[in-house]
């Protein structure tokens, strides 16, 4: 899928960085550990004009914001459901049976409207601003996607927009990246994204049933919309949080940074969440020895790393420029077309640029590692819950 | 502990206190309501008048008129309005007198190429017969195809195919130091590698900070590459910190100290030496330790960038005794190369104290 | 939507309580952003501005993204040109205003808003200074409360003196309105400073911007009707605004450059009344 942005580096930093990367433990560049996030900082709540929004800043300089804004809307219906009262929900069910038989658009219409809770993923509209790019732009259209997809993969963010049966809350997402994107900004936003939305706030319902909602004016007393436990002020459950995790050598590595990505053999996307099954007993003992929350996959994107369409390094042995005596053979070495030294075999010291896709084995342990028991994932979501989001 | 999440540097503020008392003052004073909140400035202490400490007082910003006098020369940073001879600023920035000339040095600019800077640069472009390189800059610098040694062992003269192969002298991307030859009139630099010092660079780290021209970064000092031992096992280490705030942290490589030895036969016989492997792109076998002390190497120069420190040859080098000892002192040994966050300032805090 | 600035006669106080030469509380930050060349974050009220400066610097062959979001070329064609060229992009942040709107880029507004700035950039920018290169401006509108223009403006300036760009003199910019409409026809209407989104509304208003400490008027946009009479004293009102925001964004400036000179980032440089050498 789409490419994250090309970097310029010479061919023998590649080398470098894939050699320091390769090695057990792998060297980062700025000396994280493998699993370590740039250290970062955070806040929420700095627009008072939105229902929820979020700011981050990396070290490195890069710097989203999120903001969050709500509006209610009539949910769409189908022509048959124009009635709301309870007798009408026979007829629905039925209708959904003539449905699963039929299947076809079974699970769609399911989701749309039948389904008592259920909702529809265009009540969430989510854009990404990067500057210098287009709207757009294939890149800015990839990141939306993998940003939207996250949160609506299970249907159950959307369920939380539900007003009544008649309404419902559309929300808009709009992302921004303040800064030039120095490195592939989806880690940054996906967590300004979830700050962001454990941020949001919707005013308090004061209408009952399906009549036409009105809302308590105090801002005060409006819910959250990821609600929290009113004993231990925890939140119980959590939106997703996208990870960009990329494989060298034999290594995996989390949160790489631009020159890290150039020398990638493999780059995914997961998103994860929390899973609300099983959470019952693990909350029982949250202050022992939980070995971490259930989390789910949600979604996962290869990324297209730039280590692709890195020129490769020239060996000494080809190099036309190399030595005191080559210069004598310059005419026979010029001939030589630089795609056959691309075929050419590995030279200790020489970059060469990754071919061929990645191996399941590969992909199969970047996805274990992410979703591993207090792992990585969890200690990311653990330690956005400590920002302030009140 | 995989992610660290600090309190924000800049806080926006929170909305103004809504003070009675404070718009009981608004009333009675008339010349508009309009005032700034210091204490979120982040200044600490502010002095009652800062105009009146003797620090501040070369300190300018655009648009403020520095000497009527016409006896003075007015040099970077300054303009003259038309119809006058007032000498202006145009930077925000701190006065810099030499003899009759008046400039103002700016708080933070781009690097601004002088001639006899020794610089890192990136290829970006190559043309016919010359590369652009990127020096973090204004404007791209030029390294024209005359102005490099020619592999061949001979002093020869560039043929045509030079001119044909030149990308396999530099190509897009390659690394290169270098020292700026000549200015053009609109301040675009002219580089040469024409010594055994300058060339492509290979078996080390990059790192990008901002260069001279105001805060923090590398500034011009009297040795801006040295060669400098690796702690823990690690073997000695090239630094070359470029003026214009590239910096190339490698492993030191004999071959090239015992040519450099060589040049002092004879400036003449300096071609011939060219080393053979200055248009190499392959690395040498590096061992791991080494690799682990240059990463801890770039750490400190960055730790240094973040925290508003100058880089120089003195504070690089305190710096990496003080990474060293933090290292040794922390539970992982000499392993914990990492200093971003808080270790970078608790890095920084150390230096400043000394 | 019908509003009630009309009870101003009452009391002679605005809508939010202030009276007529009075400027809404004004924040500034400079240096909020450690990658780039320069940045600012600006606050009027609550029009709320994040500004990030790029450059000057020549763009590369592989760099022609920048300009690709239709920026307002100000200062020249670039590339080989003599000058610098100003390009200014505005992102308008679709939770800035009240109701969710979302602009796209080829929105009119937004085009007329960059074009503005970067004519008046360009104008005070020593953009001689460097040739084939490219300035470039990003600016981001997190919230929006009236004035938007001013503030923009106001924010590339200080990110550009950020930048250590030289420039002639400080640009700052300040709306000034009526205090009654148009069509009231109101001989005794009294001139305001800085309007809010409310007043903006209802009341012909215009953005001025100045040079330094001047009475020189680089930009003036007035997008209402309003009696020619009535004119003069609004100009004024608005150029003495702009004097006091000069004041304002000086001191962010200053303060900036005491905190590096206290911390020993930079020298305290000689200046013309030290002996030290000659």
């Amino acid at each position: 899928m789409a490419s994250s942005q090309h970097v310029l580096l010479s061919p023998a930093e590649l080398s470098y960085l894939h050699s320091s990367l390769s090695l057990t433990p792998p060297l980062r560049p700025d000396g994280r550990s493998p699993t370590q996030y740039r250290p970062l900082s955070a806040e929420t709540g700095i627009l008072p004009g939105t229902n929820g929004s979020a700011r981050i800043c990396f070290a490195d300089g890069t710097e989203a914001i999120v903001g969050v804004k709500a509006e209610v809307e009539k949910t769409k219906r189908r022509w048959d459901d124009d009635t709301i009262f309870s007798e009408n929900n026979h007829h629905q069910q039925q209708q959904q049976q003539q449905q699963q038989q039929q299947e076809g658009e079974e699970e769609n219409e399911g989701r749309n409207n039948n389904d008592e809770e259920g909702g529809s993923s265009d009540w969430v509209e989510l854009t990404v601003e990067i500057p210098g790019y287009r709207d757009d732009d294939s890149g800015t259209v990839f990141l939306g996607q993998m940003l939207s997809e996250a949160l609506l993969a299970d249907g159950g963010f959307v369920k939380r927009l539900r007003i009544n049966r008649r309404f419902h809350w559309k929300l808009f997402l709009d992302i921004l990246l303040i800064s030039p994107p120095l490195s592939y900004p989806l880690p940054l936003l996906s967590l300004t994204t979830h700050l962001a939305l454990l941020a949001t706030r919707l005013p308090k319902l004061k209408s009952e049933g399906d009549e036409d909602p009105f809302f308590d004016d105090d801002w005060a007393a409006a819910p959250y919309l990821y609600a929290r436990d009113p004993a231990t002020k925890r939140v119980a459950e959590r939106p997703p949080v996208t990870l960009l995790v990329m494989a060298v050598g034999g290594n995996i590595i989390f949160d790489p940074s631009k020159e890290e990505l150039a020398v990638a053999d493999v780059v995914l996307a997961v998103s994860v969440g929390d899973d609300a099954q099983g959470k019952g007993e693990d909350r029982m003992d949250v202050d022992g020895s939980n070995p971490g929350r259930n989390l789910k996959l949600l979604s996962i994107r290869t990324v297209d790393p730039p280590s692709r369409l890195t020129p490769p390094g020239v060996a000494n042995a080809a190099n036309s420029a190399y030595g005191h005596a080559q210069v004598v053979n310059t005419g026979a070495n010029q001939k030589m077309p630089e795609a056959r030294q691309t075929e050419s075999e590995a030279v200790e010291g020489v970059w060469k640029p990754p071919r061929g896709g990645a191996k399941a084995v590969v992909m199969g342990a970047l996805v274990q590692k992410v979703l591993v028991r207090g792992g990585v994932a969890d200690e990311v979501l653990d330690a956005l819950e400590g920002v302030d989001t009140s | 502990m995989p992610i660290t999440i600090l309190p924000p540097k800049f806080s926006h503020p929170p909305p103004p206190p809504q003070d009675i008392s404070d718009s009981d003052s608004d009333l009675s004073s008339d010349d508009g309501g309009a005032h700034l909140d210091f204490a979120s400035l982040g200044l600490p202490n502010r002095k009652p008048n800062p105009a009146n400490n003797p620090l501040f007082t070369n300190l300018v910003t655009p648009g403020t008129l520095i000497t009527p006098d016409p006896q003075w020369m007015r040099g970077h940073g300054t303009y003259i309005p038309p119809h006058t001879t007032h000498i202006t600023s145009s930077l925000a920035g701190i006065i810099t007198r030499t003899n009759k000339l008046i400039s103002v040095s700016p708080l933070r600019a781009r690097y601004t190429p002088e001639v006899g800077d020794l610089v890192v640069g990136r290829i970006v472009e190559v043309q016919a017969k010359r590369w652009r390189v990127d020096v973090g800059s204004v404007q791209l610098a030029s390294l024209p195809l005359s102005a490099i040694n020619l592999p061949g062992g001979i002093l020869r003269k560039r043929t045509e195919t030079d001119e044909l192969q030149i990308r396999t002298f530099f190509a897009e991307g390659d690394l290169v130091v270098a020292e700026v030859q000549q200015l053009f009139q609109d301040g675009g630099a002219v580089l040469h590698t024409r010594s055994l010092k300058y060339g492509k660079l290979r078996n080390g780290l990059f790192a990008a900070v901002s260069g001279v021209g105001g805060g923090s970064g590398v500034v011009r000092s009297r040795r801006q590459v040295w060669t400098m031992e690796g702690q823990n096992g690690g073997g000695k280490m090239d630094v070359i910190l470029g003026v214009n705030g590239y910096v190339w942290i490698s492993k030191h490589v004999e071959q090239v100290a015992k040519e450099l030895e060589q040049k002092h036969m004879g400036i003449t016989n300096m071609e011939e030496n060219v080393s053979a492997g200055v248009y190499s792109s392959q690395n040498d076998p590096i061992d791991s330790d080494t690799m682990r002390e240059i990463t801890r190497l770039r750490g400190v120069v960055t730790a240094l960038v973040e925290n508003g420190c100058r880089v120089d040859e003195d504070m690089v080098i305190r710096g990496y005794a003080e990474a060293c000892e933090m290292a040794m002192l922390s539970e992982t040994g000499p392993e914990d190369i990492y200093l971003g966050g808080q270790r970078g300032e608790e890095l920084t805090r150390a230096l400043r104290g000394n | 939507m019908p509003l009630d600035t009309s009870t101003y006669n009452l009391a002679l106080l605005r809508v939010d309580g202030r009276r007529w030469n009075e400027l809404r509380r004004i924040h500034a930050q400079i240096r909020t952003q450690a990658a780039a060349d320069g940045s600012s974050y600006l606050e009027m009220g609550h029009t709320k501005v994040m500004c990030v400066v790029t450059g000057p610097s020549e763009p590369g062959p592989r760099r022609g993204v920048a300009g690709a979001g239709g920026g307002g070329g100000g200062g020249g064609a670039g590339g080989q040109s003599k000058e610098a060229e100003v390009v200014v992009n505005i992102v308008i942040a679709g939770f800035s205003s009240v109701d969710r709107k979302r602009r796209g880029r080829g929105d009119k507004r937004t085009l007329e808003m960059q074009s503005t700035l970067s004519n008046t950039l360009a104008a005070t920018l020593h953009t001689h200074l460097f040739p084939h290169s490219q300035i470039n401006i990003s600016l981001h509108v997190l919230s929006q409360d009236g004035s938007l223009l001013a503030a923009l403006i106001n924010a590339a300036t200080l990110a550009c003196v950020d930048a250590g760009i030289p420039m002639t003199d400080y640009v700052t910019a300040c709306t000034a309105g009526s205090t009654s409409t148009y069509a009231a026809n109101d001989e005794g209407a009294d001139p305001l400073l800085d309007l809010n989104h409310q007043e903006e509304q209802e009341l012909p208003g215009l953005t001025v911007a100045t040079l330094g400490d001047s009475d020189k008027v680089v930009a003036l946009v007035c997008e209402s009707r309003v009696q020619i009479s009535r004119l003069e004293g609004m100009l004024a009102v608005g150029v003495d605004g702009c004097k006091q925001v000069r004041e304002i964004l000086d001191q962010v400036i200053k303060a900036q450059g005491q905190k590096m000179i206290l911390e020993g980032t930079v020298d305290k440089g000689t200046g013309l009344n030290d002996m030290d050498l000659d």
